[in-house]
Protein backbone atom coordinates (compact mmCIF):
# COMPACT_ATOMS: atom_id res chain seq x y z
CA UNK A 1 0.00 0.00 0.00
CA UNK A 2 1.05 3.44 -0.88
CA UNK A 3 2.58 5.26 2.22
CA UNK A 4 3.85 9.03 2.32
CA UNK A 5 5.72 10.15 5.17
CA UNK A 6 6.02 13.36 6.83
CA UNK A 7 7.42 14.95 9.37
CA UNK A 8 7.07 18.30 11.33
CA UNK A 9 10.32 20.12 11.29
CA UNK A 10 8.85 23.85 13.22
CA UNK A 11 5.79 25.00 15.17
CA UNK A 12 7.09 28.51 15.96
CA UNK A 13 9.51 31.40 15.30
CA UNK A 14 11.95 30.06 17.91
CA UNK A 15 11.62 26.67 17.64
CA UNK A 16 14.75 24.41 18.55
CA UNK A 17 16.81 23.55 15.41
CA UNK A 18 18.31 20.41 16.57
CA UNK A 19 15.15 17.97 15.77
CA UNK A 20 14.54 19.25 12.72
CA UNK A 21 17.89 18.26 11.64
CA UNK A 22 18.21 14.94 13.40
CA UNK A 23 14.85 14.06 10.94
CA UNK A 24 16.59 15.01 8.12
CA UNK A 25 19.39 13.45 8.68
CA UNK A 26 17.18 10.08 9.76
CA UNK A 27 16.14 9.92 6.10
CA UNK A 28 12.55 8.16 7.62
CA UNK A 29 10.78 11.38 5.78
CA UNK A 30 10.02 12.81 2.29
CA UNK A 31 8.62 15.84 3.67
CA UNK A 32 9.03 18.16 5.98
CA UNK A 33 6.66 21.19 7.11
CA UNK A 34 8.26 24.21 9.27
CA UNK A 35 5.57 26.43 10.55
CA UNK A 36 7.05 29.86 12.15
CA UNK A 37 3.83 32.17 12.49
CA UNK A 38 1.86 32.62 15.36
CA UNK A 39 -2.00 34.25 14.97
CA UNK A 40 -0.58 37.76 15.47
CA UNK A 41 3.53 37.52 13.42
CA UNK A 42 2.27 38.61 10.14
CA UNK A 43 1.77 42.23 12.15
CA UNK A 44 5.44 42.37 12.88
CA UNK A 45 6.92 41.32 10.11
CA UNK A 46 4.18 43.81 8.09
CA UNK A 47 6.18 45.91 10.41
CA UNK A 48 9.74 44.92 8.94
CA UNK A 49 8.59 44.85 5.68
CA UNK A 50 7.42 48.71 5.26
CA UNK A 51 10.70 49.95 7.13
CA UNK A 52 12.58 47.69 4.88
CA UNK A 53 11.39 46.29 1.09
CA UNK A 54 13.26 43.24 1.58
CA UNK A 55 12.76 41.81 4.94
CA UNK A 56 9.49 40.70 6.29
CA UNK A 57 10.10 36.90 5.81
CA UNK A 58 11.47 34.57 9.38
CA UNK A 59 14.82 35.60 9.25
CA UNK A 60 15.73 32.07 10.87
CA UNK A 61 15.37 30.59 7.52
CA UNK A 62 18.37 31.31 6.64
CA UNK A 63 20.19 29.68 8.76
CA UNK A 64 18.08 27.08 9.09
CA UNK A 65 18.91 26.44 4.97
CA UNK A 66 21.78 26.44 5.51
CA UNK A 67 22.19 23.60 7.62
CA UNK A 68 19.25 22.00 6.05
CA UNK A 69 19.39 22.01 2.62
CA UNK A 70 22.31 19.52 2.47
CA UNK A 71 20.77 17.09 4.37
CA UNK A 72 17.56 17.32 2.71
CA UNK A 73 19.00 17.08 -0.96
CA UNK A 74 21.30 13.81 0.09
CA UNK A 75 18.22 11.97 1.27
CA UNK A 76 15.47 13.36 -1.32
CA UNK A 77 13.72 15.53 1.46
CA UNK A 78 10.98 17.83 0.30
CA UNK A 79 10.97 20.69 2.46
CA UNK A 80 7.29 23.09 3.15
CA UNK A 81 8.08 26.88 5.11
CA UNK A 82 5.82 29.37 5.86
CA UNK A 83 8.84 31.31 6.75
CA UNK A 84 8.19 33.06 3.64
CA UNK A 85 5.54 35.27 5.85
CA UNK A 86 4.44 38.91 4.58
CA UNK A 87 7.62 38.46 2.13
CA UNK A 88 8.24 34.68 0.55
CA UNK A 89 9.28 36.29 -2.83
CA UNK A 90 12.24 37.61 -0.62
CA UNK A 91 12.69 34.70 1.03
CA UNK A 92 12.80 32.45 -1.43
CA UNK A 93 15.57 35.33 -3.53
CA UNK A 94 17.71 34.76 0.13
CA UNK A 95 17.20 31.09 -0.15
CA UNK A 96 18.71 30.81 -3.90
CA UNK A 97 21.49 32.53 -2.75
CA UNK A 98 21.96 29.92 -0.09
CA UNK A 99 21.71 27.08 -2.99
CA UNK A 100 24.24 28.45 -4.61
CA UNK A 101 26.76 28.92 -2.20
CA UNK A 102 26.18 25.16 -1.16
CA UNK A 103 26.45 24.38 -5.08
CA UNK A 104 23.31 22.36 -4.75
CA UNK A 105 21.42 24.27 -7.85
CA UNK A 106 19.76 23.78 -10.29
CA UNK A 107 16.69 23.51 -7.44
CA UNK A 108 13.01 24.78 -8.24
CA UNK A 109 11.69 26.88 -5.16
CA UNK A 110 7.61 26.94 -5.34
CA UNK A 111 6.78 30.16 -3.64
CA UNK A 112 3.35 30.29 -2.61
CA UNK A 113 1.41 33.85 -1.14
CA UNK A 114 -1.22 36.36 -1.62
CA UNK A 115 -2.70 35.72 1.51
CA UNK A 116 -1.95 39.51 2.20
CA UNK A 117 -5.57 41.22 1.76
CA UNK A 118 -5.12 44.21 3.82
CA UNK A 119 -4.58 46.16 0.37
CA UNK A 120 -7.78 45.18 -1.11
CA UNK A 121 -9.78 44.93 2.56
CA UNK A 122 -11.79 48.04 1.46
CA UNK A 123 -12.62 46.66 -1.92
CA UNK A 124 -14.09 43.69 -0.30
CA UNK A 125 -16.24 45.29 1.97
CA UNK A 126 -17.26 47.51 -0.72
CA UNK A 127 -19.26 44.52 -1.91
CA UNK A 128 -21.06 44.02 1.08
CA UNK A 129 -19.06 41.81 2.96
CA UNK A 130 -18.63 42.29 7.07
CA UNK A 131 -15.52 41.29 8.95
CA UNK A 132 -17.85 40.14 12.24
CA UNK A 133 -15.41 39.10 14.93
CA UNK A 134 -15.37 35.86 15.85
CA UNK A 135 -14.33 36.50 19.67
CA UNK A 136 -16.52 39.48 19.94
CA UNK A 137 -19.85 39.52 17.68
CA UNK A 138 -18.84 42.88 16.48
CA UNK A 139 -20.49 43.29 13.63
CA UNK A 140 -17.23 45.32 11.13
CA UNK A 141 -14.35 46.74 11.57
CA UNK A 142 -15.56 50.45 11.87
CA UNK A 143 -14.26 51.06 14.98
CA UNK A 144 -10.52 49.41 14.48
CA UNK A 145 -10.38 50.66 10.78
CA UNK A 146 -7.62 53.20 10.84
CA UNK A 147 -5.88 51.07 13.25
CA UNK A 148 -5.56 48.15 11.11
CA UNK A 149 -1.67 46.59 11.20
CA UNK A 150 -2.16 43.13 8.82
CA UNK A 151 -4.57 41.25 7.57
CA UNK A 152 -3.71 37.98 6.35
CA UNK A 153 -6.33 35.07 5.36
CA UNK A 154 -5.28 31.63 6.22
CA UNK A 155 -4.76 30.40 3.03
CA UNK A 156 -5.24 26.44 1.99
CA UNK A 157 -2.48 23.64 0.41
CA UNK A 158 -4.00 24.29 -2.94
CA UNK A 159 -0.90 26.47 -4.39
CA UNK A 160 1.94 24.38 -2.77
CA UNK A 161 0.10 21.23 -4.43
CA UNK A 162 0.27 23.46 -7.63
CA UNK A 163 3.90 24.09 -7.41
CA UNK A 164 4.91 20.42 -5.73
CA UNK A 165 3.21 18.99 -9.09
CA UNK A 166 5.51 22.14 -11.25
CA UNK A 167 8.39 20.35 -9.75
CA UNK A 168 9.25 22.58 -6.54
CA UNK A 169 11.77 20.42 -4.39
CA UNK A 170 11.33 23.38 -2.00
CA UNK A 171 7.86 25.41 -1.48
CA UNK A 172 8.32 28.59 0.65
CA UNK A 173 4.67 30.06 1.50
CA UNK A 174 3.67 33.16 3.16
CA UNK A 175 0.66 32.82 5.79
CA UNK A 176 -1.42 29.55 4.22
CA UNK A 177 -2.68 27.67 7.46
CA UNK A 178 -0.14 25.83 9.80
CA UNK A 179 -2.17 22.91 8.91
CA UNK A 180 -1.86 22.99 5.06
CA UNK A 181 2.10 22.47 5.20
CA UNK A 182 1.69 18.91 5.63
CA UNK A 183 -1.98 18.33 3.80
CA UNK A 184 -0.13 20.11 0.12
CA UNK A 185 2.28 16.84 -0.23
CA UNK A 186 -0.44 14.64 0.69
CA UNK A 187 -2.59 15.66 -1.51
CA UNK A 188 0.23 15.93 -4.13
CA UNK A 189 1.62 12.54 -3.25
CA UNK A 190 -2.05 10.58 -3.58
CA UNK A 191 -3.57 12.89 -6.45
CA UNK A 192 -6.94 13.96 -4.66
CA UNK A 193 -8.83 16.61 -5.73
CA UNK A 194 -10.98 19.48 -3.09
CA UNK A 195 -14.10 18.83 -5.50
CA UNK A 196 -14.53 15.21 -5.88
CA UNK A 197 -16.43 13.63 -2.98
CA UNK A 198 -14.41 10.58 -3.17
CA UNK A 199 -11.53 12.42 -1.57
CA UNK A 200 -13.39 14.29 1.45
CA UNK A 201 -12.88 11.58 4.32
CA UNK A 202 -9.36 11.39 2.86
CA UNK A 203 -8.52 15.04 2.47
CA UNK A 204 -10.39 15.53 6.25
CA UNK A 205 -7.84 12.64 7.55
CA UNK A 206 -5.10 14.88 6.00
CA UNK A 207 -6.11 17.71 7.79
CA UNK A 208 -6.30 15.90 11.13
CA UNK A 209 -2.93 14.44 10.82
CA UNK A 210 -1.92 17.97 9.71
CA UNK A 211 -3.09 19.06 13.73
CA UNK A 212 -1.41 16.23 14.91
CA UNK A 213 2.06 16.73 14.00
CA UNK A 214 1.97 20.66 13.26
CA UNK A 215 3.21 21.67 16.65
CA UNK A 216 5.97 19.67 16.53
CA UNK A 217 7.49 18.23 20.24
CA UNK A 218 3.88 18.83 21.49
CA UNK A 219 2.46 15.27 20.22
CA UNK A 220 5.95 13.34 21.16
CA UNK A 221 6.55 14.44 24.67
CA UNK A 222 6.35 18.28 24.96
CA UNK A 223 3.67 20.26 27.25
CA UNK A 224 2.71 16.56 28.11
CA UNK A 225 0.89 14.87 31.00
CA UNK A 226 3.50 12.15 30.43
CA UNK A 227 6.41 14.35 31.02
CA UNK A 228 7.74 12.22 33.80
CA UNK A 229 8.43 9.14 31.50
CA UNK A 230 9.08 11.15 28.20
CA UNK A 231 12.45 9.24 27.72
CA UNK A 232 15.35 11.62 27.33
CA UNK A 233 13.10 14.34 27.00
CA UNK A 234 16.17 16.85 26.25
CA UNK A 235 16.93 14.49 22.48
CA UNK A 236 13.25 14.84 22.18
CA UNK A 237 12.11 13.64 18.40
CA UNK A 238 9.92 15.80 16.56
CA UNK A 239 7.02 13.96 15.18
CA UNK A 240 6.57 12.02 11.89
CA UNK A 241 3.36 10.57 10.13
CA UNK A 242 3.30 7.92 7.68
CA UNK A 243 -0.21 8.25 5.92
CA UNK A 244 -1.60 5.14 4.00
CA UNK A 245 -3.53 5.25 0.86
CA UNK A 246 -6.96 3.81 2.67
CA UNK A 247 -6.76 7.11 4.82
CA UNK A 248 -4.93 5.28 8.52
CA UNK A 249 -1.88 7.00 9.76
CA UNK A 250 0.73 6.22 11.63
CA UNK A 251 2.14 8.85 14.35
CA UNK A 252 5.74 8.19 15.33
CA UNK A 253 8.76 10.34 15.75
CA UNK A 254 12.20 9.13 14.53
CA UNK A 255 14.00 6.57 15.82
CA UNK A 256 16.67 6.30 18.67
CA UNK A 257 14.88 9.69 19.18
CA UNK A 258 14.27 11.21 22.79
CA UNK A 259 10.49 11.74 23.98
CA UNK A 260 7.76 9.84 24.00
CA UNK A 261 4.37 8.76 21.51
CA UNK A 262 1.44 7.34 22.55
CA UNK A 263 -2.18 7.59 22.80
CA UNK A 264 -2.24 10.05 25.45
CA UNK A 265 0.02 12.50 23.67
CA UNK A 266 -1.78 11.85 20.61
CA UNK A 267 -5.02 12.77 22.63
CA UNK A 268 -3.81 15.52 24.28
CA UNK A 269 -3.04 17.07 20.67
CA UNK A 270 -5.79 16.01 18.83
CA UNK A 271 -7.68 18.45 21.73
CA UNK A 272 -5.55 21.12 21.79
CA UNK A 273 -6.45 24.96 20.22
CA UNK A 274 -9.78 23.61 18.56
CA UNK A 275 -12.92 24.65 19.60
CA UNK A 276 -15.62 22.12 18.16
CA UNK A 277 -14.12 18.78 17.93
CA UNK A 278 -16.33 17.69 15.42
CA UNK A 279 -16.11 20.60 13.09
CA UNK A 280 -11.96 21.08 12.95
CA UNK A 281 -12.55 24.15 10.16
CA UNK A 282 -9.10 24.47 8.05
CA UNK A 283 -9.17 26.16 4.61
CA UNK A 284 -8.79 22.52 3.02
CA UNK A 285 -11.01 20.63 4.93
CA UNK A 286 -13.31 19.78 8.01
CA UNK A 287 -11.86 17.10 10.32
CA UNK A 288 -14.14 15.01 12.45
CA UNK A 289 -12.21 14.18 15.58
CA UNK A 290 -15.40 12.47 17.15
CA UNK A 291 -15.36 9.31 14.70
CA UNK A 292 -11.64 8.73 14.78
CA UNK A 293 -9.99 5.99 16.79
CA UNK A 294 -6.17 5.51 18.13
CA UNK A 295 -4.40 2.64 18.40
CA UNK A 296 -1.11 1.79 20.13
CA UNK A 297 0.74 -0.50 18.21
CA UNK A 298 4.63 -0.58 19.42
CA UNK A 299 6.38 1.58 21.75
CA UNK A 300 5.89 5.21 19.73
CA UNK A 301 3.81 4.24 17.31
CA UNK A 302 0.16 5.05 17.17
CA UNK A 303 -1.98 4.39 14.28
CA UNK A 304 -5.19 6.92 13.62
CA UNK A 305 -8.27 5.01 11.73
CA UNK A 306 -11.62 6.34 10.68
CA UNK A 307 -10.91 9.77 10.26
CA UNK A 308 -13.40 11.27 8.49
CA UNK A 309 -14.63 15.40 7.71
CA UNK A 310 -16.56 17.53 5.61
CA UNK A 311 -15.23 19.25 2.60
CA UNK A 312 -13.30 22.46 2.89
CA UNK A 313 -15.68 25.47 4.24
CA UNK A 314 -16.43 28.02 1.63
CA UNK A 315 -14.70 31.18 3.74
CA UNK A 316 -11.27 31.10 4.84
CA UNK A 317 -10.23 32.12 8.33
CA UNK A 318 -8.73 35.96 8.40
CA UNK A 319 -6.67 37.22 11.24
CA UNK A 320 -7.15 40.86 11.38
CA UNK A 321 -4.36 42.35 14.18
CA UNK A 322 -4.77 46.17 15.19
CA UNK A 323 -3.05 49.02 17.41
CA UNK A 324 -4.92 48.78 20.74
CA UNK A 325 -2.91 50.67 23.93
CA UNK A 326 0.43 49.86 25.62
CA UNK A 327 0.90 47.38 28.33
CA UNK A 328 3.54 48.29 31.15
CA UNK A 329 4.33 45.64 33.77
CA UNK A 330 6.35 45.04 36.94
CA UNK A 331 7.62 42.39 39.55
CA UNK A 332 9.23 42.20 42.67
CA UNK A 333 9.74 39.24 44.92
CA UNK A 334 9.91 39.16 48.69
CA UNK A 335 10.99 36.67 50.97
CA UNK A 336 9.52 35.33 54.19
CA UNK A 337 9.07 36.01 57.07
CA UNK A 338 5.61 37.29 56.05
CA UNK A 339 6.46 36.66 52.50
CA UNK A 340 2.65 37.40 51.25
CA UNK A 341 2.03 40.09 54.05
CA UNK A 342 4.76 42.07 52.42
CA UNK A 343 3.57 41.18 48.71
CA UNK A 344 0.18 42.60 49.50
CA UNK A 345 1.44 45.67 51.69
CA UNK A 346 3.34 46.37 48.37
CA UNK A 347 0.07 45.99 46.32
CA UNK A 348 -1.62 48.52 48.08
CA UNK A 349 1.39 50.52 48.12
CA UNK A 350 1.70 50.72 43.80
CA UNK A 351 -2.11 51.21 43.83
CA UNK A 352 -2.20 54.18 46.38
CA UNK A 353 0.74 55.35 43.97
CA UNK A 354 -1.22 54.84 41.07
CA UNK A 355 -4.67 57.25 42.43
CA UNK A 356 -1.74 59.69 42.76
CA UNK A 357 -0.38 59.49 39.01
CA UNK A 358 -3.95 59.39 37.50
CA UNK A 359 -2.66 56.96 35.22
CA UNK A 360 -6.01 56.45 33.21
CA UNK A 361 -5.86 52.19 33.22
CA UNK A 362 -7.99 50.17 30.72
CA UNK A 363 -6.90 47.20 33.14
CA UNK A 364 -4.97 46.80 36.08
CA UNK A 365 -3.93 43.29 37.06
CA UNK A 366 -2.11 42.18 40.43
CA UNK A 367 -0.80 38.93 41.14
CA UNK A 368 0.74 37.03 43.74
CA UNK A 369 3.70 34.99 41.85
CA UNK A 370 3.25 31.15 43.79
CA UNK A 371 -0.41 31.97 45.07
CA UNK A 372 -2.59 32.97 42.32
CA UNK A 373 -0.94 34.00 39.51
CA UNK A 374 -1.68 31.05 37.33
CA UNK A 375 -4.85 30.05 39.52
CA UNK A 376 -6.58 33.15 40.00
CA UNK A 377 -10.10 32.84 40.93
CA UNK A 378 -9.78 29.09 41.61
CA UNK A 379 -7.49 29.78 44.29
CA UNK A 380 -7.58 30.97 47.95
CA UNK A 381 -5.47 32.75 49.22
CA UNK A 382 -4.14 31.25 52.25
CA UNK A 383 -2.84 32.65 54.92
CA UNK A 384 0.21 30.60 55.11
CA UNK A 385 4.09 30.87 55.72
CA UNK A 386 5.48 30.87 51.91
CA UNK A 387 9.25 30.87 51.45
CA UNK A 388 8.67 33.77 48.98
CA UNK A 389 5.84 35.76 47.04
CA UNK A 390 5.99 37.60 44.19
CA UNK A 391 4.13 40.59 43.44
CA UNK A 392 3.41 41.50 39.26
CA UNK A 393 1.62 44.61 38.46
CA UNK A 394 0.41 45.07 34.78
CA UNK A 395 -1.41 48.06 33.31
CA UNK A 396 -3.04 48.16 30.39
CA UNK A 397 -3.66 51.80 28.66
CA UNK A 398 -4.11 53.83 25.35
CA UNK A 399 -0.86 55.82 25.52
CA UNK A 400 3.04 54.52 26.23
CA UNK A 401 3.44 57.46 28.94
CA UNK A 402 1.07 55.63 30.92
CA UNK A 403 1.93 52.04 30.20
CA UNK A 404 5.97 53.43 31.05
CA UNK A 405 4.78 55.03 34.21
CA UNK A 406 3.07 51.47 35.26
CA UNK A 407 6.42 49.99 34.71
CA UNK A 408 8.21 52.62 36.26
CA UNK A 409 6.11 52.93 39.90
CA UNK A 410 7.16 49.02 40.25
CA UNK A 411 10.60 49.51 39.98
CA UNK A 412 10.27 51.82 42.78
CA UNK A 413 9.33 49.25 44.90
CA UNK A 414 13.29 48.58 44.71
CA UNK A 415 13.99 50.79 47.65
CA UNK A 416 10.33 51.72 49.17
CA UNK A 417 9.14 48.25 49.35
CA UNK A 418 8.79 46.13 52.41
CA UNK A 419 12.96 44.81 53.67
CA UNK A 420 14.20 42.22 51.43
CA UNK A 421 12.07 43.07 48.33
CA UNK A 422 14.48 41.66 45.46
CA UNK A 423 14.08 42.38 41.61
CA UNK A 424 15.75 42.17 38.39
CA UNK A 425 15.83 43.71 34.93
CA UNK A 426 12.67 45.39 34.69
CA UNK A 427 10.73 44.53 31.03
CA UNK A 428 9.74 46.91 28.76
CA UNK A 429 6.72 48.15 27.38
CA UNK A 430 5.05 46.45 25.01
CA UNK A 431 2.60 48.03 22.44
CA UNK A 432 -0.16 45.69 21.69
CA UNK A 433 -1.37 44.66 18.79
CA UNK A 434 -4.90 43.04 19.38
CA UNK A 435 -6.18 40.38 16.74
CA UNK A 436 -9.76 40.46 15.34
CA UNK A 437 -10.39 36.93 13.98
CA UNK A 438 -12.79 36.88 11.35
CA UNK A 439 -13.82 35.14 8.07
CA UNK A 440 -13.69 36.25 4.21
CA UNK A 441 -15.07 34.63 1.06
CA UNK A 442 -12.31 32.37 -0.27
CA UNK A 443 -13.10 33.71 -3.65
CA UNK A 444 -12.15 36.72 -2.38
CA UNK A 445 -8.63 36.10 -1.64
CA UNK A 446 -6.28 36.45 -4.36
CA UNK A 447 -3.90 33.85 -3.79
CA UNK A 448 -0.65 33.48 -6.16
CA UNK A 449 2.46 31.48 -6.61
CA UNK A 450 5.34 30.75 -8.17
CA UNK A 451 8.18 28.55 -9.45
CA UNK A 452 11.42 30.23 -9.10
CA UNK A 453 14.40 28.19 -10.88
CA UNK A 454 18.01 28.55 -9.39
CA UNK A 455 20.12 27.87 -12.06
CA UNK B 1 -17.84 8.68 48.27
CA UNK B 2 -14.92 10.46 48.92
CA UNK B 3 -13.61 13.99 47.47
CA UNK B 4 -10.48 14.19 45.33
CA UNK B 5 -8.61 16.52 43.00
CA UNK B 6 -9.81 15.96 39.27
CA UNK B 7 -5.83 14.91 38.46
CA UNK B 8 -6.50 12.11 39.80
CA UNK B 9 -9.32 10.93 37.21
CA UNK B 10 -8.19 12.96 34.05
CA UNK B 11 -5.43 14.33 32.47
CA UNK B 12 -5.76 17.67 30.87
CA UNK B 13 -3.79 20.24 28.51
CA UNK B 14 -5.34 23.74 27.42
CA UNK B 15 -4.72 26.54 25.03
CA UNK B 16 -5.89 28.96 23.22
CA UNK B 17 -7.69 30.31 19.86
CA UNK B 18 -8.03 33.98 20.24
CA UNK B 19 -9.97 34.72 23.23
CA UNK B 20 -11.03 31.35 23.78
CA UNK B 21 -9.78 29.04 26.17
CA UNK B 22 -9.81 25.24 25.74
CA UNK B 23 -9.00 22.52 27.83
CA UNK B 24 -8.88 19.09 26.40
CA UNK B 25 -9.73 16.85 29.54
CA UNK B 26 -8.76 13.01 28.96
CA UNK B 27 -10.49 10.60 31.18
CA UNK B 28 -8.08 7.87 32.52
CA UNK B 29 -10.54 4.89 31.34
CA UNK B 30 -14.26 4.69 29.97
CA UNK B 31 -15.53 4.31 33.34
CA UNK B 32 -14.63 7.69 34.71
CA UNK B 33 -15.09 9.14 31.08
CA UNK B 34 -19.25 8.14 31.47
CA UNK B 35 -18.66 9.81 34.99
CA UNK B 36 -17.06 12.47 34.12
CA UNK B 37 -19.75 13.69 30.97
CA UNK B 38 -22.16 13.81 33.62
CA UNK B 39 -20.06 15.86 37.02
CA UNK B 40 -18.21 17.83 34.41
CA UNK B 41 -21.05 20.63 33.71
CA UNK B 42 -20.48 24.18 32.12
CA UNK B 43 -21.80 26.38 35.31
CA UNK B 44 -19.66 23.81 37.34
CA UNK B 45 -16.30 25.30 35.07
CA UNK B 46 -17.64 28.60 34.78
CA UNK B 47 -17.76 28.98 39.00
CA UNK B 48 -14.44 26.87 39.55
CA UNK B 49 -12.70 30.04 37.49
CA UNK B 50 -14.54 32.70 38.28
CA UNK B 51 -14.43 36.01 36.57
CA UNK B 52 -12.28 35.65 33.75
CA UNK B 53 -14.61 33.83 32.24
CA UNK B 54 -16.82 36.66 31.16
CA UNK B 55 -18.03 34.45 28.01
CA UNK B 56 -19.85 31.42 27.61
CA UNK B 57 -18.60 27.79 28.87
CA UNK B 58 -19.09 25.06 26.32
CA UNK B 59 -18.68 21.38 26.85
CA UNK B 60 -18.35 19.00 24.03
CA UNK B 61 -18.32 15.14 24.34
CA UNK B 62 -15.11 13.26 21.94
CA UNK B 63 -16.22 9.87 22.72
CA UNK B 64 -13.62 6.94 21.26
CA UNK B 65 -11.00 9.11 23.01
CA UNK B 66 -12.55 9.01 26.10
CA UNK B 67 -12.52 12.71 26.54
CA UNK B 68 -14.23 16.38 26.60
CA UNK B 69 -13.13 19.56 24.90
CA UNK B 70 -14.37 22.23 27.43
CA UNK B 71 -14.27 25.89 26.09
CA UNK B 72 -14.41 28.98 27.78
CA UNK B 73 -15.74 31.83 25.23
CA UNK B 74 -14.25 35.44 26.15
CA UNK B 75 -11.47 33.92 28.97
CA UNK B 76 -7.89 35.49 28.04
CA UNK B 77 -8.22 39.28 28.54
CA UNK B 78 -8.83 39.89 24.55
CA UNK B 79 -6.53 36.94 24.00
CA UNK B 80 -2.89 36.32 24.12
CA UNK B 81 -1.04 40.14 22.78
CA UNK B 82 -3.92 41.82 24.70
CA UNK B 83 -3.90 40.31 27.97
CA UNK B 84 -2.14 40.98 31.02
CA UNK B 85 -2.11 37.56 32.53
CA UNK B 86 1.13 35.97 33.06
CA UNK B 87 -0.23 32.89 31.29
CA UNK B 88 -0.76 34.68 28.23
CA UNK B 89 -2.05 31.54 25.95
CA UNK B 90 -4.16 29.89 28.65
CA UNK B 91 -1.83 26.69 29.10
CA UNK B 92 -2.29 26.67 32.94
CA UNK B 93 -6.03 25.83 32.64
CA UNK B 94 -5.75 22.66 32.06
CA UNK B 95 -3.98 21.77 35.05
CA UNK B 96 -5.70 24.70 36.93
CA UNK B 97 -9.01 22.04 36.19
CA UNK B 98 -7.41 19.21 37.63
CA UNK B 99 -7.23 20.86 41.13
CA UNK B 100 -11.07 21.25 41.17
CA UNK B 101 -12.52 18.51 43.68
CA UNK B 102 -15.00 15.79 42.89
CA UNK B 103 -16.71 13.37 44.73
CA UNK B 104 -15.88 9.77 43.68
CA UNK B 105 -16.27 6.32 44.54
CA UNK B 106 -13.43 3.85 45.96
CA UNK B 107 -13.71 1.83 42.92
CA UNK B 108 -13.51 4.55 40.57
CA UNK B 109 -10.36 5.91 42.44
CA UNK B 110 -8.82 2.59 42.77
CA UNK B 111 -9.41 2.16 38.70
CA UNK B 112 -7.77 5.33 37.73
CA UNK B 113 -4.76 4.49 39.71
CA UNK B 114 -4.80 1.09 38.36
CA UNK B 115 -5.02 3.16 34.68
CA UNK B 116 -1.53 5.25 36.16
CA UNK B 117 0.24 2.22 36.75
CA UNK B 118 -0.74 0.88 33.57
CA UNK B 119 0.77 3.85 31.62
CA UNK B 120 3.68 4.02 34.24
CA UNK B 121 4.38 -0.03 33.25
CA UNK B 122 4.42 0.45 29.72
CA UNK B 123 5.67 3.63 28.82
CA UNK B 124 8.72 3.71 31.99
CA UNK B 125 12.42 3.13 30.41
CA UNK B 126 13.86 0.72 32.87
Amino acid sequence: MKKVVIGSGSAFWGDIFDPALEMAKSGEVQYMGFDHLAELTMALLNRMKEKNPEAGYIPDIIPWMKRLLPVTTKNNIKMISDAGGANPVQAALEVAKVIKELNLAPMKIGVVGGDDILPYLDEIRAQGWKFKNLDTGEEDIDSIRDRIAAANAYTGADLIVKELANGADLVITGRVSDNALYVGPLMHEFGWKFDDPKYVDLIAAAVTVGHIIECSACVSGGMSNMWKISERPWDIGFPIAEFYENGEAVITKPKGSGGIVNQWTVKEHLLYEIVDPANYMMPDGIGDFTALQLVEEERNRVRVINMKGKKRPDTLKVCIGFKDGFIGEGQVYFPGPDALAKAQWAAKWVKERFKKSGINFRELRIDFMGVNMLHGEAAAIEDRDYNEVGLRIAGRTNTYKEAEAVRREATHLWTMGPVGSSFGTPMNVRPVVALWPSLVPRDAVRIESQLMEVK
Amino acid sequence: MKKVKLGELAFARSGDKGDVSNIGLMAKTKNIYDYLQKVITPEKVKEYFGSEVKGAVEIYPVPHLDSLEIILRQSLGGGATCTLRFDQTGKSRGPVLLGMEVQVTEEMLEEAHAADEAIRKKYAVS
